[in-house]
């Protein structure tokens, strides 16, 4: 017995001092990053990062912890209701943390060489109450991506431009094919079902706010647009499951030829997909779905006073990301768009210097940055300075869940959305 | 062993005074390490729940002050909270029903002599062994249906000449989140049901064939009460067990579409993960444990007045 | 039940439904392992057929390759196996009290023992990661440890607690006569008698914990600290499911624990007998 609790107790020892792996760091700034996961060899290419700028900057101690999409909100709302933030965080939207007083505002930690250097519309795009408070990291946009051989197969000629195209063209796709092609991928899921909505009423002329940036959900584009979703489902158009498909097996089913069209984001093709396909502008208006995450500093929570020392290491680690060629090789690495100037002019030229993440070799594409970026200013944003957002978004997401299901009827569903945001 | 040699020198020759007192507390020195064990690792975050659900706390996970039973109150207003409650009940109702009949039938059959009896009682085995959330994903990829195995497999049968679509609804969705809980119930039953089975003296049986008692007699007037006891213990655990289940629904339907499909463990997780609400997740924690308490003192006053009758 | 049925067709009867159970319980693996084997773009055809067109065994073997999948067992086993050793330390002297010895509160820690499993785990993740930080145990395999041994002690107590009783304290009563102590006459005398039920409750909190999903991916975030169940969402990365890899992993994550249920197959009947009866 003795002997057993002894081991037990040993093996305990090891393993707290395994979990707890330096703490000790004698003198040096520790400074904790979370990122998100935005591919397979996201890791990699971090790990890589933290050695060389620890390496640079031998007073720094930085940990970089990989987080995925599927954990990330939950693994950072614990540790913030731990008292255990990290220095630095990316994710997707930071008003909450703006609200419960958590973030630093971006001029207090942004170097101005790097400051200049990000493109206008994205640097804005993170002020809320006249204070920037994130930094953009990346971004994407959405387009439509139609499969050009099974569209020419079904006799149309040329991909969709408005939504009554659309329904022509998914409807000849059924005629044709039948069950064996999907004419239309749809996901309303709560993964992502936002995407939609903006997808859709964007492009129906209405949107979440109005020109001066109140909530006007329950507009009467909103109803034909949620209307139109409810459409796609009844005709039997789309994915059987959109309410729990999420937008990935939909990208898969698209790369393997079984999915005709879908809105989505333009690294979606899988590398070894061999369909013929088309990126076009969404139908209706053309607008696309700007993505921009962002990187944001969290306050020391054990600190009143900002350290100075800390906060020039983290001013150092902006500065070393957003670096022109460290930065460009993360883009090409990730298959995103930049959000600095610098970075941008470098990849529409040189974007066949740096390598698509993984073993496949691959290198970037100097045209299709040039396209991408320069199609990015024509795009829409999700409204993420707001407030309410998180309220609007999971509220839209179940605003098409219940209209599609034949619950409650589009115009009452964002009647109640509405009254209950802006009330 | 410190312990037990100290018992030992007071048993050869000291005072008797406090081997009494050693022997009073003997027993509560047994239990301390799993007393240790659950207070630090259940009791605290107990704690801690019911103190979260009189809290504010924000969006991102800050608690704020005491706010009395505004969490429960706020609650209390949801739809989709009812709906839950609902479908929790249902849930446990039919998971643990269905599944202890179909187990018991199992275990009958499985009790009975056949060539291949030992193959089939292992591969019962195999829902048990999987872990759930594995158990999960395989059946949403078998259930999808656009590209999912079942439907090919109808298909080729020449069962279907057309894909079904196996979830067009949040009933469906449910249903089969329903039978997938069975699947997974049935060998815990089934082999509780046995062990009870296999202390049955055949000499009853004997006794009953000798008085011609047919097969739903015997099932009645000697198996069942004789395995009641192990029933019993699968029942409770079972319900304890699946009231709490969150794989199955979260990796099926996520509790959509429309929060249909929530049970009250899905429901507050996405209360808490994905809406921000962790007071009012905290709340419906409470509630359901007051309500699995409730189940579980009455099943305690039963056993405890059994026992008093012995 | 009467063990040698006559009739020829409540034979068939049962083969019909023994076999009719047999294919429904092996679909699952069945559709695990053919998926496992096709291509990507097979996946998602819509005019699939029952078997692969093209067998890619390769992925089997590719998926080692794709991600830690072993450092994820071995995180696995150490936390299941940690979590068994601890939960039967801590739950035969407790199980011993209540099966051999007279107290105050006994029905009262009783209560609570069951009281404690009506928690379930993700009821209480919350509170359960905030303690955690609170002691630094979080994202480390001692925190899953010892969660997974408190989450399984009642099991635990209330299996061992039916083996006791279910075996007669006069050998322990001689034993003690002849000089033996408490402790020795526990480890000499009992234990080895209750084998058959301290196996099968082994067995369970093994397999509870080797299987336990909410816990783990709420606490671990180290890569290298996951075990298999959290660690095959890598499969369900950002942009991709990668459903053939995800399933060739299941099936290495399955094929330990069922060749372990199967090893015990005999006693866990005998186990739950002596144990669940006496619940």
């Amino acid at each position: 017995m003795k002997k057993i609790v002894s081991v037990l107790l040993i093996l305990a020892m090891v393993l707290s001092l395994a979990a707890c792996g330096g703490g000790e760091t004698g003198g040096k700034v520790t400074l904790d990053v979370i990122i998100s996961q935005y591919g397979n060899y996201t890791q990699a290419w971090w790990t890589e990062f933290e050695k060389d700028f620890e390496a640079a900057n031998t007073d720094i101690d930085l940990n970089v912890e990989i987080v995925s999409w599927n954990d990330i909100y939950s693994v950072v709302t614990t540790r913030i209701s731990n008292n255990e933030q990290p220095d630095i965080l990316n994710i997707s939207g930071f008003a909450d943390y703006v609200a419960s007083d958590l973030l630093m505002p971006a001029e207090e930690y942004v170097s101005e060489a790097t400051k200049e250097n990000f493109i206008d519309s994205f640097w804005e795009s993170n002020e809320m109450d006249g204070t920037v408070w994130a930094l953009p990291i990346l971004a994407s946009c959405r387009a439509l991506f139609v499969n050009t051989e099974l569209l020419e197969g079904a006799g149309i000629a040329a991909a969709p431009t408005t939504w009554d195209e659309v329904l022509t063209a998914c409807e000849a796709i059924k005629t044709t094919y039948g069950d064996s092609i999907i004419p239309w991928g749809l996901d309303i899921s709560t993964d992502e079902g936002q995407a939609a909505f903006s997808y859709y009423t964007w492009n129906f002329g209405g949107g979440f706010v109005d020109e001066e940036g109140n909530w006007a959900l329950n507009s009467a584009e909103n109803v034909e647009a949620v209307e139109f979703i409810k459409t796609l489902i009844d005709k039997g158009y789309c994915n059987s499951a959109p309410y729990t498909d999420t937008r990935y097996p939909l990208q898969d089913a698209f790369s393997a030829g079984t999915l005709a069209m879908m809105i989505g984001p333009m690294n979606m093709i899988s590398a070894d997909s061999t369909v013929q396909y088309e990126a076009v502008n969404i139908p209706g208006l053309g607008i696309g779905l700007g993505v921009c995450d962002q990187l944001m500093t969290f306050k020391d929570p054990k600190a009143e006073e900002a350290d100075p020392a800390r906060t020039e290491a983290i001013t150092k680690f902006y500065d070393a990301f957003y670096e022109c060629e460290t930065y460009s090789g993360y883009m090409v690495y990730e298959g995103f768009l930049p959000a600095t100037e610098d970075a941008s002019e470098n990849l529409s030229k040189n974007a066949e210097k740096y390598t698509v993440g993984g073993d496949s070799g691959a290198t970037g594409s100097s045209e299709y940055f040039a396209t991408f970026c320069a199609t990015l200013p024509t795009c829409s944003f999700y409204p993420m300075q707001k407030a309410e957002w998180m309220d609007v978004r999971n509220g839209v997401i179940d605003v098409e869940q219940k209209v599609c299901q034949g619950l409650t009827t589009a115009q009452e569903a964002l009647d109640a959305l509405q009254a209950q945001v802006s009330g | 062993m410190n312990k037990s040699a100290k018992i030992q020198s007071q048993k050869n020759g000291a005072n008797s005074q406090t081997l009494q007192t050693m022997r009073k507390v003997e027993p509560y020195i047994w239990l301390l390490p799993s007393i240790i064990l659950m207070c630090c690792m259940i009791m605290i975050p107990i704690v801690n729940v019911f103190r979260a659900s009189v809290t504010e706390i924000t969006k991102v996970g800050v608690y704020k002050e005491f706010n009395g039973l505004a969490n429960y109150a706020s609650i209390l207003k949801e739809q989709t909270f009812w709906n839950t409650l609902q479908n929790t009940l249902i849930w446990t109702v039919v998971v643990v029903g269905v599944s202890t009949v179909f187990g018991f039938i199992l275990a009958l059959v499985l009790n009975v002599e056949f060539k291949g009896r030992k193959f089939v009682r292992a591969l019962i085995v195999f829902p048990w062994a999987t872990a759930l959330i594995i158990q999960s994903v395989v059946w949403k990829y078998i259930i999808n249906a656009d590209y999912g195995a079942l439907n090919a497999l109808l298909y080729n049968l020449g069962i279907i000449d057309k894909y079904v679509n196996w979830t067009a609804t949040p009933g469906a969705f449910f249903a089969w989140e329903c039978f997938i809980g069975i699947f997974v119930t049935i060998p815990f039953v089934t082999f509780c049901v046995l062990s009870g089975l296999q202390s049955i003296d055949t000499s009853l049986y004997e006794a009953c064939d000798m008085d011609g008692a047919n097969f739903f007699q015997k099932l009645f007037k000697v198996t069942l009460p004789l395995v009641m006891p192990s029933l019993t213990v699968s029942t409770v655990l079972n319900i304890i067990y699946v009231f709490n289940s969150f794989p199955i629904v979260w990796t099926i339907s996520k509790g959509d579409p429309a929060d249909q499909t929530h049970t009250l463990v899905t429901y507050l997780y996405d209360l808490s993960f994905s809406n921000g609400k962790f007071g009012e997740a905290a709340a419906v924690s409470v509630i359901g444990f007051v309500i699995l308490a409730v189940c579980a003192s009455i099943y305690m006053i039963m056993t405890l007045r059994a026992e008093r009758e012995d | 039940m009467n063990t040698r049925s006559k009739n020829p067709w409540k034979r068939i009867f049962l083969y019909l439904f023994v076999f009719a159970v047999c294919v429904v319980i092996l679909y699952p693996y069945f559709v695990m392992f053919t998926t496992a084997v096709k291509s990507n773009e097979e996946m998602y055809s819509t005019t699939a057929g029952i078997l692969p067109k093209e067998w890619k065994l390769n992925n089997l073997i590719d998926v080692w390759t794709q991600a830690p999948i072993l450092k994820y067992m071995l995180n696995s086993i150490i936390v299941a196996g940690g979590a068994t050793i601890l939960a039967i330390l801590c739950g035969i002297p407790a199980a011993y009290a209540l099966s051999r010895m007279r107290f105050k509160g006994k029905g009262f820690f009783m209560g609570a023992v069951i009281m404690s499993q009506m928690f379930s785990p993700v009821v209480l993740l919350v509170g359960i990661s905030r303690m955690m930080s609170a002691i630094g145990l979080k994202d480390s395999l001692l925190g899953l440890i010892l969660l997974n041994a408190a989450f399984n002690q009642a099991f635990a107590i209330w299996l061992l607690r039916g083996t006791f009783t279910s075996i007669s304290s006069e050998m322990e009563q001689a034993a003690k006569i002849d000089g033996c102590g408490t402790v020795q006459a526990l480890i000499r005398i009992l234990l080895p008698m209750a084998a058959p039920g301290i196996i099968t409750t082994l067995i369970f909190v093994f397999i509870n914990s080797w299987n336990e999903y909410t816990i783990a991916l709420t606490l671990i975030s180290t890569d290298a600290l996951k075990p298999i169940t959290v660690g095959i969402n890598v499969f369900y990365g950002f942009n991709m499911i990668q459903w053939q890899y995800l399933f060739a992993t299941s099936i290495y994550a399955t094929i330990p624990v069922i060749i372990l249920f199967l090893c015990i197959e005999k006693h866990l009947v005998a186990g739950l007998t002596s144990g669940g009866v006496k619940g």
